[in-house]
């Protein structure tokens, strides 16, 4: 059996992702990014190559594809190709039925129009701030004292929603700080955030083509709050995914692995 | 490929724009005169005894000062000029030339003016209109203003000939250096081009920043190293596109084109060649200055021209370019805040890709992109659409 890799080395967590030939999952991992990547991908690597039998060193795999933004820092990678790419077709190989993605990434957000075969139709992105991002929830999240998973679930028992003016993650800080300083209710404030970053989701979306569904990926997509916020504000469906969609970028990558392995 | 045996020396002169070309001019006497921008005719800025250089920010850090004076919401580019001002980057000029065709850019030679920037002795700044439409009427009014705001000060502020005879040596010269970069430029057309994108944009950009005459030779140097030199046997690119947009004065971004596995075969964008170098064709009938005026007129493809002849005319001439240098795609870039160039890109990226059928990239960017993560991301997700489509196609 032949094996493909793929290692999404992001800004926040490097995910690598080894399938077969047939396209299936043998070996995944998550795991935070540290400040070099070149260290982050190989540890990522070393960690999925260990998941599968028969498997030694990366140099055995038949094929690897580095995506994120340290794409070209990972170690024994035969090419690189971009995030937007991978995530596409990650998209495409968990659920070929999608047409729209918003991969909400550490550092940035894109809106990704798929066509039928996996490939990128069109693609938007947000870059210029951090704003909306993965480093947003945690700032977030880390006002509130909360890990990340709590503070996803919190806005889910809001009943009002209190709206959040800044649009600067420090700024944004600063004011959810004020507002639980006034004794405003800590889930309603979650909620207001929710829907700021679900609002700028929505041009994302729209740009990408979105019509009645669409799949959200990167870390931020395991948020539930952020899913229901995204619902609520595009009035279409966010489509559940039946593989981690963190996974989605290392995935693709993997499989783009398989299919220039294979040629 | 082997590498341009000039191509060092000519990114030594875009490291500055008091580079060694311009010192050895001024210490023959020549004038050195700023520019800002393309709708001034070149050549009446490079008559016999003056040059031209075209002001450039290489290397900027923060840009903070330039916001001072003219806020956040003004072209970066604009704001990366005068701080280089403030910071004392243009000392060496005797004047500068500006037309009122920006009015981000107008106002930071003002700024430049006002802070005393520049404190050479007997240094003037000279203001100009140019017309917005392109006909008889504007045709007239551009002549009269290159008279009255470009000629006149020359001549009788820095002594410079400005006569028929002195504008025919300039052409002359112009057209000479339009000439080899057009030559140059052809070889770009190739299937398999024997020069990147890069090294003519190195090129073509040290064409507006040096006196024409050191220039042209080390020009000859290249066109003659390029007859004979071969590219390599198995491309190095992926896809062929044609950029077009705002001023791109650092070659550096269309490098990091290159390295997402773009080649850049043609250049629509300010300090680019097409078409702004063209020969100019001069005749024995009519008064030169209006010929000049007139070949400025009819190739400027600046969106300043709000007729919506010239709107669709540039729209058509990029996809001209698509076709005649076999590209797959078209990059529409813009610097940040730039009025012209926000509502030229927004219009003409949706007609590339719907009326045209060209794939097309459309971004806007900070004047300093260095090595940009986030625009290599997304450079490389269109050349990787692109590549796409040719397998599709069969092409690849």
């Amino acid at each position: 059996m032949r094996y493909f890799g793929g290692c999404d080395a992001g800004s926040t967590y490097t995910k690598c992702v080894i399938i077969d030939e047939n396209s299936k999952i043998v070996a995944s991992v998550t795991n935070r990014s540290r400040i070099n990547p070149v260290l982050s991908a190989q540890a990522a690597l070393d960690e999925a190559i260990v998941q599968v039998e028969g498997l030694r060193t990366a140099q055995e795999l038949a094929y690897l594809v580095g995506t994120g933004y340290g794409r070209n820092k990972v170690p024994f990678a035969d090419e690189n190709i971009s995030e937007i790419s991978c995530h596409a077709m990650g998209v495409h190989m968990a659920n070929p039925d999608v047409r729209a993605v918003i991969d909400i990434g550490g550092q940035d957000v894109k809106g990704i129009a798929i066509d039928t075969d996996g490939t990128v139709l069109n693609f938007a992105m947000n870059d210029k701030c951090a704003a909306g991002t993965g480093r947003f929830f945690e700032s977030m999240a880390n006002a509130f004292e909360l890990s990340l998973e709590e503070f996803s679930k919190l806005s889910l028992k809001a009943k009002n929603v209190i709206p959040i003016t800044a649009q600067c993650t420090v700024f944004a800080e600063s004011e959810v700080v004020s507002l639980v300083g006034e004794g405003k209710p800590m889930e309603e404030i979650a909620a207001g955030i929710q829907l700021s970053v679900a609002k700028r989701c929505f041009v994302m979306a729209k740009k990408a083509g979105a019509t009645d569904h669409i799949a959200l990926t990167g870390g931020c997509a395991k948020n539930e709050g952020l899913k229901q916020a995204i619902e609520k504000v595009l009035k279409i469906k966010v489509v559940d995914l039946p593989v981690d969609p963190q996974l989605m970028g290392a995935l693709g990558a993997a499989e783009y692995a398989r299919r220039k392995g294979n040629v | 490929m082997r590498d341009l045996s000039q191509l060092y020396d000519f990114e030594k002169l875009l490291e500055e724009a008091n580079n060694d070309l311009v010192r050895e001019a001024m210490a023959k006497g020549h004038h050195p005169v700023g520019s800002v921008c393309s709708l001034i005719p070149e050549p009446l800025l490079n008559l016999p005894g003056c040059f031209s250089v075209r002001l450039r920010a290489p290397r900027t850090g923060s840009i903070d000062i330039g916001t001072y004076y003219m806020s956040s919401l003004l072209c970066e580019c604009c704001r990366a000029v005068l701080e280089r001002a403030v910071e004392g980057g243009y000392q060496f000029l005797d004047c500068i030339i500006a037309p009122d065709a920006c009015s981000q850019m107008n106002r930071c030679v003002e700024n430049i003016e006002h802070l005393k920037c520049i404190e050479k002795e007997g240094f003037f700044v000279s203001y100009c209109d140019v017309p917005m439409k392109s006909d008889e009427t504007a045709l007239r009014h551009y002549v009269r203003q290159m008279q009255t705001h470009v000629l006149a000060p020359l001549h009788d502020k820095l002594g410079v000939d400005t006569s028929d005879e002195s504008l025919r040596k300039a052409v002359a010269q112009h057209n000479q250096l339009c000439n080899l970069l057009q030559e140059i430029s052809a070889y770009r057309k190739e299937e398999n081009p024997r020069i990147t994108g890069y090294e003519f944009a190195v090129l073509c950009t040290a064409s507006y920043c040096c006196p024409k005459e050191p220039l042209i030779e080390k020009l000859a140097l290249v066109a003659e190293e390029l007859r004979t030199r071969e590219p390599d046997r198995k491309p190095t690119f992926r896809v062929k596109v044609v950029v077009a947009g705002s001023e791109i004065d650092d070659p550096a971004l269309i490098g990091l084109m290159e390295e997402t596995g773009a080649r850049v075969v043609a250049d629509r964008f300010c300090f680019g060649s097409l078409p702004e170098r063209m020969p100019i064709a001069l005749n024995d009938t009519e008064d030169v200055l209006t010929q000049i005026c007139r070949h400025y007129l009819e190739i400027g493809k600046c969106p300043r021209y709000m007729n919506a002849e010239k709107v669709l005319e540039r729209q058509d001439y990029v996809h001209r370019l698509v076709q005649e240098y076999h590209a797959d795609g078209v990059i529409y870039q813009q610097m940040k805040f730039c009025d012209y160039w926000g509502y030229e890109r927004a219009y003409a990226s949706r007609n590339m890709r719907e009326k045209y059928d060209v794939p097309t990239l459309s971004i806007d960017r900070p004047y300093v992109t260095g090595s940009s993560g986030q625009l290599r991301t997304r450079f490389q997700a269109f050349v990787e659409s692109l590549e796409i489509k040719k397998l599709h196609n069969g092409e690849g």
